[in-house]
């Protein structure tokens, strides 16, 4: 909301307070001053010049060679406007100047062979409007040598204030006037609305019918008769302007003025187009279509509040009035309506038709009851200030079927200093309460009770008087605590566990990626049942992820766009599916669970000194699980299960199994995929649910005595068929050994024809002891031979070397 | 004898002389200092002197081995020497064997920062969804419905009823619902809002919450709190304000804001954080005595603390995951 300080001074004297202390106390105190606009910057190097003579210019017809005063020395300066001559006052920018509107920094120049020492101004250069046809020719009493900004009073300082939506009645230049007098400690004055009234009384002259009083329990209306519609005064224009607004005619102009002064929404109708000049408030019930005065169809609810006449509807209350009311340069007599809307109506009725205007963005956030009579006859005062003939009609129609009470609320002192942890002198709570407009009633040694101004909705309650004797003071005031205590209830920290997951995957060279949760439809379909958002804000973006996959490979892809191709990274995040085929109506309708994935891709190495080129293959993927499940599941054993391949996603898919759980999946990732997402090269890929990885109890640590006595070891290599898997190996030889075996390691496999077709050698390194004692050979030969007859005897295979 | 031994000392030295490596030292080693070698040999012979020669002979016998021998040591820590500075020459310009440590997104690391110094405080961390109802991210939190203040955060809706929450403040009241006071936690999380896409914003982001309810909780412990908590995070000479804010969840509300002055720039005044008491509605809400209890709530973002802190002006860099990004934190 743009505030003008010119403006402000109106109400409260702020002649004696500098811009950035009203910058700061209003920031400070809640409403924060976004951009500060000091308008006189514009007009710098521009002063009011006096042009001593004209000459016609040596070299060019259009132009003329000029002779400006400027109080104390003449310049030359080259003019085109044919409207320049001798005597004038007029705005002079000088060497050094910036022409307002365009940027243009002047210099000294040289035109057609004559030096011009700056420029004489157009309204347009000014900035101060579209016409070019000639320079501005200034008030011949305005002194040379005076800078352009203050003689023309274009010296405000416009504020750009962010108003939160609990305060609606700062939305105003009194509003924020009132705020100002209450930090600084100065008066507020209202202008004087009493003025000599004429006419007939406003209730002779139309009439008002509230239907729904429960969303319009107020409805001023008064009657101006005889004006002229035509361009507002200057003054007007100018303060419109200043804030932002275009300037139409003095009425509507003037309705827009007492909104921005008080904050009270008008309308003006053209009282000669209303169906018996009578105004009906109603629901809009069986009229559906409507057209706005920005020439549009509406199409309304049946309970969106209408403002009607005799026959027909007029106006959407508090949004827009309608085209067939309007007032024109036509219309003679007025009706001003000055009403008070319930919020959440105007909030419906805005929001359904997508309309928001300068009025509903009042009446949604509540309006001041009381001030509607006030702003009526402020407005009535300032039309016929601006046309010559308009009269006033006596008093004001004011439809208002229930009175709406005020209320008190009660302080207690003691409570300040509870909740802020610091006493606020009684005084000087009264006296910020009294001067931002709370009526003290009555005050005790712990307590005063105050009435509510109207337009403060946002107070209702102890608690909200505290905020604004807090914020009045300055939360900078309130100082801060230099120790705390801290209590010892039971500390918890659900993060801790993913922290791990994080740190581990480090660990071992992953980097961790946080991609976005939102994604199309024909992605997040292909992982899982997937929850769409009924507003997105794209296809793009239509869906909640199902899996992590989509934005991994996201990732991926866009990193070997810039040759980034060899990549291990992970995501922690959540996903989400819905459980049941109807419409979400409860928690237990769908699943928010949390994943890690984690990707493979590219090479392990790039040719170094030491090593070729070598790629990421699926054993990196399996290694990676066992050295973070061994971490992360402390003791516990995973062990990885070839899974169909054709129900996965997967080559060479696999389960990760632990206590007879499966808590992932993994392998490397089907090509089809892939290419969904420009990826030409392997990805492997694990995925874990953390909901159910969390859940599995980890074994609590319990030191191992180290071994006391020596290991034994025995190696051995078989030649086998190649469809046997070391793990079956490794089976058998645990079946046929005692528990004196502990340990068995896959050192070495070979392929060769010399082993025979469809023949590979596996060679295993067995660690043989026993915590208890030092093992004999003889029972060590025993087991280690044990072992060989069974795996010849299992899978057909020979001893190799033998 | 004698001869016999002094000839066999001259060949030996002969044959040294000429010896350059490590294999022809062990081939003359083998040939005089072996088990069968020409000093073996000639102890052998000692027993076919005559008595009477034999003390002489054999301290001249004994002279030879010692000289032999001692002559075969010097020599072969000589060549052993010479061998290691030749085979293991070390070019140490030439790059490592190199591991690679990944990192966590510099988000999280933020994050961590921030839980470390809040868990210093007492704090726990609690966690809670994504996707929520209506009645956790607004209703409990004094949001009434039709009110303007919804129009403060653009909410992605699943139902009228269900949608992505747009801050972390309905963990607030999960855990005021489980837990009774005192309560000191942080929560942290994911949260989501329905603008465009741009360099200032993006249609996600994370939060942190705070809350601390008990039977003495005061404003000028939030603001000690917080100003304790910026000084650690931004350096103990950071400037920073309070000023009134609008919260529906809290009364009075403030927002933080610290003085920042990028390189190069034009200092400013930049929001870091909103806080204040929690209303007594929201106590009402879960179901805690307001009078008896008053509490602090606060809600920080986690992408523009981290921009801040490490000069990122695109919050759109933060989702690319692009490695050469990643790799510098």
């Amino acid at each position: 909301m743009k505030i003008s300080i010119n403006w402000l001074n109106d109400y409260v004297d702020l002649k004696n307070v500098s811009v950035s202390e009203i910058v700061d106390k209003l920031t400070y105190a809640g409403l924060e001053v976004e951009e500060v606009d000091d308008q006189s910057k514009k007009f710098e190097n521009i002063i009011i010049g006096y042009v001593k003579e004209v000459k016609k210019h040596p070299n060019a017809d259009k132009l003329s060679l000029c002779k400006v005063y400027d109080g104390k020395d003449d310049y030359s300066v080259v003019c085109g406007a044919s409207n320049v001559a001798a005597g004038q006052k007029v705005a002079f920018a000088k060497v050094g100047a910036v022409i307002p509107n365009g940027g243009m920094k002047l210099e000294k120049v040289k035109i057609r062979g004559e030096f011009s020492f700056g420029m004489i101004c157009s309204e347009r250069e000014l900035g101060l409007g579209d016409n070019h046809e000639g320079i501005m020719v200034l008030d011949p009493s305005l002194k040379e040598g005076v800078s352009f900004a203050d003689a023309l009073e274009l010296n405000d300082t416009i504020l750009e204030i962010a108003i939160t939506p609990n305060r609606a009645d700062a939305l105003s230049h009194i509003g924020v006037a009132r705020e100002l007098s209450a930090l600084f400690d100065l008066p507020l004055k209202y202008p004087d609305v009493n003025f000599k009234e004429s006419g007939k009384k406003s209730k002779e002259l139309a009439s008002v019918e509230i239907k729904n009083s429960n969303n319009c329990p107020r409805y001023i209306g008064k009657v101006v008769s005889n004006v002229d519609v035509k361009e507002s005064p200057n003054w007007l224009m100018k303060r419109l302007k200043s804030i932002g607004l275009r300037p139409i005619n003095n009425v509507v102009d003037v309705t827009n003025y007492v909104l921005h002064e008080v904050g009270q929404p008008l309308h003006a109708f053209d009282l000669d187009n209303l169906g018996l000049r009578r105004i009906i408030v109603r629901d809009a019930g069986k009229d559906t279509k409507f057209i706005t005065l920005d020439s549009k169809e509406r199409k309304l609810q049946s309970n969106d509040l209408m403002i009607c006449d005799a026959n027909k509807p007029v106006a959407i209350a508090g949004v827009m009035g309608g085209e067939n009311s309007e007032v024109t340069p036509a219309t003679k007599n007025l009706l001003i309506e000055s009403a008070y809307f319930n919020s959440s109506s105007i909030r419906r009725t805005s929001k359904n038709l997508g309309l928001s205007t300068d009025a509903s963005y009042r009446f949604e956030r509540g309006t001041d009851h009381e001030i509607t009579k006030w702003a009526a006859r402020r407005a009535a005062q300032l039309i016929q200030a601006t046309t010559s003939s308009g009269i006033i009609a006596k008093g004001e129609i004011d439809a208002y079927p229930k009175r709406i009470t005020k209320k008190k609320v009660s302080l207690r002192y003691s409570r300040i200093e509870k909740i802020l942890g610091y006493k606020i002198n009684n005084s000087t709570v009264k006296k910020i309460l009294a001067k931002l407009g709370f009526e003290i009633k009555s005050t005790t040694k712990e307590k005063l009770t105050v009435m509510l101004p109207t337009y403060r909705h946002d107070i209702e309650r102890e608690i909200d008087l505290i905020e604004e004797v807090a914020r009045i003071y300055g939360y900078n005031k309130i100082p801060e605590v230099s120790k705390i205590s801290v209590t010892l209830e039971e500390k918890v920290d659900h993060s801790a566990f993913n922290d791990n997951v994080r740190e581990f995957l480090n660990s071992l060279g992953f980097y961790e990626i946080i991609t976005n949760s939102l994604l199309s439809e024909d992605i997040v379909s292909r992982f899982g049942s997937a929850i769409n958002l009924i507003n997105p804000q794209s296809n793009e973006m239509s869906h909640l992820r199902t899996s992590l996959i989509p934005g991994l490979l996201t990732s991926i892809s866009n990193n070997i766009k810039v040759n980034e191709k060899d990549l291990q990274l992970f995501e922690v995040g959540k996903i989400f599916e819905k459980v049941v085929t109807t419409k979400i109506n409860d928690f237990k309708d769908f699943k928010e669970s949390e994943h890690l994935l984690l990707a493979l891709t590219g090479n392990r190495i790039r040719t170094e000194w030491f090593e070729k080129d070598s790629p990421f293959d699926v054993y990196d993927l399996t290694g990676f699980v066992e050295s973070f499940m061994a971490k992360i599941l402390a003791g516990n054993t995973i062990n990885l299960k070839s899974k169909e391949e054709s129900e996965s996603k997967f080559d060479y898919a696999f389960n990760i199994n632990c206590e007879n759980q499966i808590i992932g999946s993994g392998g490397k990732l089907k090509k089809e995929y892939c290419t969904l997402f420009d990826i030409d090269q392997d990805v492997y890929m694990i995925q874990i649910d953390l909901s159910v990885l969390k859940k599995i109890n980890v074994s609590k640590k319990i030191f191992n005595e180290l071994l006391k006595f020596p290991k034994v070891y025995r190696d051995v290599a078989f030649v086998l068929d190649v469809d046997v898997t070391s793990d079956q190996v490794i089976h058998i030889i645990k079946e046929a050994t005692t528990n004196l075996l502990h340990n068995i390691k896959l050192f070495d496999i070979f392929q060769s024809e010399s082993l025979g077709k469809g023949k590979k050698s596996l060679a295993f390194q067995l660690e043989f002891f026993n915590s208890n004692r030092t093992l004999t050979e003889e029972e060590v030969e025993k087991d280690f031979r044990n072992a060989i007859k069974a795996v010849e005897k299992i899978f057909n295979a020979q001893l190799r070397g033998s | 004898m004698i001869d016999k031994i002094n000839e066999t000392r001259k060949s030996f030295d002969e044959d040294l002389s000429k010896i350059e490596n490590l294999t022809s030292l062990e081939d003359l080693r083998i040939k005089f200092l072996g088990r069968k070698g020409l000093v073996s040999q000639l102890f052998e012979s000692l027993k076919d002197v005559p008595k009477e020669d034999k003390p002489k002979v054999g301290q001249a016998l004994n002279q030879l081995k010692i000289h032999t021998q001692s002559k075969f040591d010097e020599l072969k820590e000589k060549l052993e020497k010479g061998q290691k500075s030749s085979e293991e020459f070390v070019d140490l310009t030439l790059p490592g064997r190199k591991r690679v440590i990944g990192s966590k997104h510099i988000l999280t690391q933020t994050l961590d920062e921030i839980k470390d110094i809040f868990r210093g405080l007492g704090f726990s961390v609690y966690e809670g969804p994504e996707l929520e109802s209506d009645y956790y991210n607004f209703e409990a939190l004094n949001f009434a419905p039709d009110h303007p203040a919804r129009d403060m955060q653009d909410t992605f809706f699943v139902t009228d009823k269900f949608l992505l929450r747009t801050h972390t403040s309905p963990v607030q009241i999960r855990l005021m619902k489980e837990k009774k006071p005192p309560l000191r936690a942080i929560m942290p999380g994911k949260v989501f809002r329905n603008e465009a896409i741009s360099a200032k914003s993006y249609c996600l982001f994370h939060q942190v919450e705070g809350l601390y309810v008990d039977t003495d909780v005061t404003f000028a412990e939030l603001k000690g709190t917080l100003v304790a908590f910026v000084k650690q995070f931004f350096g103990q000479d950071i400037k920073y304000r309070f000023r009134a804010s609008f919260f529906p969840f809290t009364e009075p509300s403030a927002e933080m804001d610290i003085w920042w002055e990028p390189k190069g720039k034009q200092g400013r005044w930049m929001e870091i954080l909103g806080c204040g008491m929690v209303d007594p509605n929201v106590l009402v809400n879960v179901g805690i005595d307001p009078e008896k209890y008053t509490g602090y709530a606060f809600g920080m973002g986690i992408e523009r603390t981290a921009m801040r802190k490490y000069g990122i002006d695109d919050i759109r860099i933060l989702f690319d995951n692009d490695k050469r990004f990643l790799t510098q934190f």
